[in-house]
């Protein structure tokens, strides 16, 4: 069993997010890179099968130079080599472009399975998965926390959770899997690991080596643009009752909550 | 009386004598010989640099007996019994040379060394025995009557006992009859023969008869002599042997830090799995070990029913040594035992290290307190064992208790255990208008905040206090904001050296480029790293704890407590102030230049004192197995009843925290800083 996983570089959720005077984009000087969390689950959930069947885990990252330490971490974790996509021609593109330039990424890996986080920590759009399952003409299962391939390996039988319930299905392989937190838990690289993983091929394509054209992918590839970013308002402080005993408190706490939340 | 020349069987004596002895040495020296070679399956380390203050070292612990005296106090006199049985034992020691000597040469004697030798000698030799004796019975009964929780009754040690006790009785005996054979010894000093002697004159023995008893006596005692030094080796009285070397041996770095890993880029395996690859020294350990329980009964590991016990961890790694050890050799057809790791294993099918010989719950039960190391009379260093074997857990197989996980993971993202943005390290200062080093590095000390007093709510609070003594001191200083990072001792001691050699080869660049020279900590554990640790990495700083450096700045009046604070306080102490760096004044001189401040010690303190339960990386586990550590200490202090309970370290503070919230005696028991306390008082 061969497994792709998508894994994109994230800034670090506790990092300060600050966006530009003009609105235009997020400062990017301070912050600390990882690995988008979601995409962790894949790498583990492909190394699990990885251990099952044997096969080749890739690791398949559309980011910058930056990128390479998330590709490492992937490797560490025990993923067999990396395609990383690197060309300023890719940069600002949305869920389709991103989508697009995996796909063709693609044609040039051997695959029974595909893993894309159900979403990315930064965008949190939640499109990659479905899109390129589409531009690749697979079935795709998103959000699943439990993964069993059948012994033929043509199938698989996964669970998503549902409001109230779980959902069991069936889907033939290949096909494109979008993992969810409860899938399993993802292993800490062992330090031979991350010794290994410098010597563990890492294969940088551009624009010219997928054969695109430049505006077929990122910005200008994109069907969606983002015209503004701004922060969310500041918090106001908490409100604190002051007041003898709830005789007292209630009847305040009641009072504003209709007349300043307007909630009840 | 000639007692070589006495035959038995027509055989002299002198022959007799020289096949016992030959035979008893061919046990003994087969034995020791075995021992050596197991021994040498370990790792190198080198531990021979400073021989001069090694020897001094030894001499100090072995014949002052500190080893065992440290600790003496009413209600364990153990250490005074063994320091009698010890001196006693000396003396006897070299009268052997005379008592096995006389077996060859005719008519040696004490004369040899002058008269007043052989006058004096034989009384101090009376007395001695006596003092042995009485402690050999104390000895007794305290395993079969009083069975102090620290002692195992063995078989073993009541054989030994009475080897030594007739050793005694013998000496007597023999002394006895001489002085009826050789007339000219009646005015002896030996008061305790001459009684003997006059009891068997009494008896109306014929001198024949006594001749014949003397020789008797003479023969068991050295049979007796010989038969202990052939058990010695094969049991845990190997110490007698052996302390002396392990001591010499023991390790002359500073106490609190943990040996490097060193070229982590090129090594294939981390830590320890296998017994062999401990080191020769740590092997020495468990050969060492007097199975005295003095480490056990001041584990918090083992008081708070963890399954943890050094002394068994320490026995346990000895037997299993002994087992595959021998194993190894044979598997080698009697080689040399320098055997190759990956060799060694696979002579030996049996037990592993970790899970079988010591489970993974011991494992991480430890607090890394050093308590075991401080109290063990034969210098035995039991941390750097549990560090290795959980540096095999974390870097090679990634197995340490869940939670550690995020904490790792934080340690790397942001650089503090939290895992807030390491952004906002510096943001609990932004008001009170310290100098950040990236905007002004012209200070004096730099003040090392660590991850507790830049992100925890409460530690939060004692940054400020510092900050405002520092300024009423007028003290130049200067903190690092936002590039100070979490030292690694957390890191460290859980065993992820490689996460712990990245945060310390990044701030020491970052110090070096500030050309920092002094700086002052908040908190003992980054205390005991910056200071200890990261020489290891080229990282040399004048590194002071802020309890020295509060002690100073009162010594030379820049700070004055005037304020007085009426209320009975206790004072804990950290591990990695106190035992790690024998810091256990300064905290306590502040206090005490506090008006109105009326200090009370807990029942153990100083060396002696427990852990709070948090060090070693507990800070960041959950403490599933046993009773709760801190706990345990909150009762230590609840037992001498002060308003308040008084710490220098975060990790200390929130452990008494949660304990005193757990227990619900807020009302009656508050924590606080020194450095709020401090604080309270400045005028
Ligand atoms: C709970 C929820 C409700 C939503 N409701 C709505 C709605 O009502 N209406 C609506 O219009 N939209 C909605 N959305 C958003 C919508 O579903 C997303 O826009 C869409 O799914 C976009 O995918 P994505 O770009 O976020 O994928 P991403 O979040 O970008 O990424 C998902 C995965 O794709 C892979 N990937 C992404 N980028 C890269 C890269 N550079 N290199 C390699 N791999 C990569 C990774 O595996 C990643 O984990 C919702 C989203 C969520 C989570
Ligand atoms: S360091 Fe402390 S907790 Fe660990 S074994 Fe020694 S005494 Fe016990
Ligand atoms: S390790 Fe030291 S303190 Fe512990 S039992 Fe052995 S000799 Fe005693």
């Amino acid at each position: 069993m061969n497994v792709v996983v998508c894994v994109k570089q994230v800034p670090d959720t506790e990092s300060a997010i600050k966006v530009k005077p003009d609105g235009s984009g997020i400062i990017k000087d301070d912050l600390k890179y990882v690995m988008n969390p979601y995409d962790e689950y894949g790498i583990e959930e492909a190394l699990r099968i990885k251990e099952k069947f044997g096969g080749v885990v890739t690791i398949l990252c559309m980011g910058p130079g930056r990128a390479v330490e998330t590709i490492r971490t992937g490797l560490a974790m025990g993923a067999d080599q990396a395609v990383q996509l690197d060309d300023p021609a890719f940069e600002g593109g949305d869920a389709f472009a991103t989508a697009k330039t995996l796909a063709e990424a693609l044609k040039g890996i051997e695959y029974d399975l595909i893993f894309c986080g159900k979403q990315a920590i930064d965008d949190d759009l939640a499109q990659v998965g479905a899109s390129l399952a589409e531009l690749l003409r697979l079935p795709q299962v998103s959000l699943i926390q439990k993964l069993e391939i059948a012994d033929d390996k043509k199938s698989a039988t996964v669970h998503r959770q549902v409001e109230g319930g779980i959902e069991i299905l069936k889907v033939s392989l290949p096909a494109v899997l979008t993992t969810q937190k409860g899938l399993n838990e993802p292993r800490y690289a062992s330090l031979p690991g991350i010794m290994k993983a410098k010597k563990k091929p890492l294969d940088v394509k551009n624009l010219a080596a997928l054969g695109l054209s430049s505006d077929s992918v990122g910005c200008a590839g994109s069907k969606s643009i983002i015209t503004k970013y701004t922060p969310p308002p500041p918090r106001a402080a908490g409100k604190i009752i002051e007041g003898e005993g709830p005789q007292e408190t209630v009847p305040k706490l009641v009072k504003l909550l209709r007349e300043e939340a307007k909630m009840i | 009386m000639n007692v070589a020349g006495y035959t038995i069987m027509g055989i002299p004596n002198f022959v007799l004598l020289s096949i016992v002895i030959i035979a008893a040495l061919v046990f003994f020296v087969n034995r020791v010989k075995y021992l050596y070679i197991i021994l040498r399956i370990g790792k190198e380390d080198n531990r021979f640099k400073e021989i001069g203050k090694r020897i001094k070292i030894t001499l100090k612990r072995i014949l002052l007996q500190i080893c065992v005296l440290k600790d003496v106090r009413v209600g364990d006199l153990a250490g005074l019994g063994h320091a009698m049985i010890f001196y006693g034992f000396l003396c006897f020691a070299f009268s052997y040379i005379f008592m096995f000597g006389r077996g060859f040469i005719p008519g040696l004697s004490f004369h040899l060394l002058g008269a007043s030798f052989a006058g004096y000698f034989p009384l101090i030799l009376d007395i001695a025995a006596l003092m042995v004796m009485i402690a050999i019975v104390w000895a007794l009964l305290r395993r079969y009557v009083v069975r102090p929780p620290r002692l195992e009754t063995t078989r073993e040690a009541v054989i030994i006992l009475g080897i030594i006790f007739f050793l005694m009785v013998f000496h007597f005996l023999m002394e006895g009859f001489e002085i009826n054979i050789d007339s000219h010894e009646t005015a002896t000093l030996a008061f305790v023969g001459a009684a003997f002697a006059g009891f068997f004159n009494n008896m109306g023995f014929e001198k024949t008869t006594q001749e014949a008893l003397f020789i008797a006596s003479w023969w068991i005692h050295v049979l007796l002599v010989l038969g202990f030094m052939v058990l010695i080796p094969y049991s845990k009285h190997l110490h007698l042997i052996l302390a002396p070397f392990n001591i010499f041996f023991k390790s002359l770095g500073p106490k609190g830090a943990l040996m490097p890993i060193l070229n982590m880029e090129e090594a294939e395996t981390f830590g320890v799995s296998n017994i062999e690859e401990f080191t020769w020294k740590q092997l020495l350990d468990l050969y060492t070990c007097a199975e005295c329980g003095r480490c056990e009964i001041n584990c918090p590991a083992h008081l708070s029913e963890k399954p943890l016990s050094p002394r068994h961890l320490i026995h346990d790694l000895k037997v299993h040594l002994l087992e595959k050890g021998s194993n190894l050799l044979r598997s080698k057809n009697g080689g040399d035992g320098k055997t190759e790791t990956g060799e060694a294993a696979e002579g030996y099918e049996g037990k592993s290290l970790i899970g079988d010989v010591v489970s993974e719950d011991k494992i991480w039960s430890c607090v890394t307190c050093g308590s075991c190391m401080e109290q063990c009379p034969v210098s035995n260093e039991h941390v750097d064992k549990i560090v290795d074997m959980r540096r095999y857990l974390v870097l090679m197989e990634s197995k340490f208790p869940s939670e550690v996980q995020a904490v790792f993971r934080n340690m790397e993202n942001n650089s503090n255990p939290w895992g807030i943005g390491w952004a906002t390290r510096g943001d609990w200062a932004k008001d009170l208008g310290v100098k950040i080093m990236s905007e002004d590095s012209n200070v004096d000390i730099l003040y090392w905040v660590g991850c507790a007093g830049s992100f925890d709510e409460r530690n939060k609070k004692i940054s400020t206090s510092l900050v405002n003594i520092f300024n009423k001191a007028g003290v130049n200083f200067g903190i690092l904001g936002a590039e100070e990072k979490c030292c690694g001792d957390s890191a460290r001691r859980i065993g992820n050296e490689y996460l712990f050699q990245m945060l310390a080869a990044e701030t020491i660049e970052i110090l070096k480029n500030y050309n920092v020279k002094k700086i002052v900590t908040q908190c003992p554990h980054c205390f005991n790293t910056l200071k200890n640790e990261y020489p290891q990495f080229g990282g040399e700083f004048e590194v002071l704890h802020y309890t020295e450096f509060i002690t100073e700045l009162i010594a030379e009046g820049k700070l004055k407590l005037t304020k007085p604070i009426n209320k009975t306080i206790s004072y804990h102490d950290s591990c990695y102030l106190g035992r790690y760096n024998t810091i256990y004044d300064a905290p306590r001189k502040i206090l005490k230049s506090i008006p109105g401040v009326k200090l009370v010690e807990m029942l153990r303190n100083k060396a002696k004192s427990i852990c709070c339960g948090a060090g070693g990386g507990r800070m960041w586990m959950e403490e599933h197995l046993g009773k709760r550590i801190n706990e345990m200490r909150l009762q230590d202090a609840l037992d001498v009843n002060p308003d308040l309970i008084s710490t220098v370290c975060p990790y200390c503070l929130t452990m008494f925290e949660d304990a005193i919230k757990e227990k619900d005696v807020q009302e009656s028991l508050k924590s606080k800083d020194i450095a709020e306390l401090v604080e309270e008082a400045m005028e």
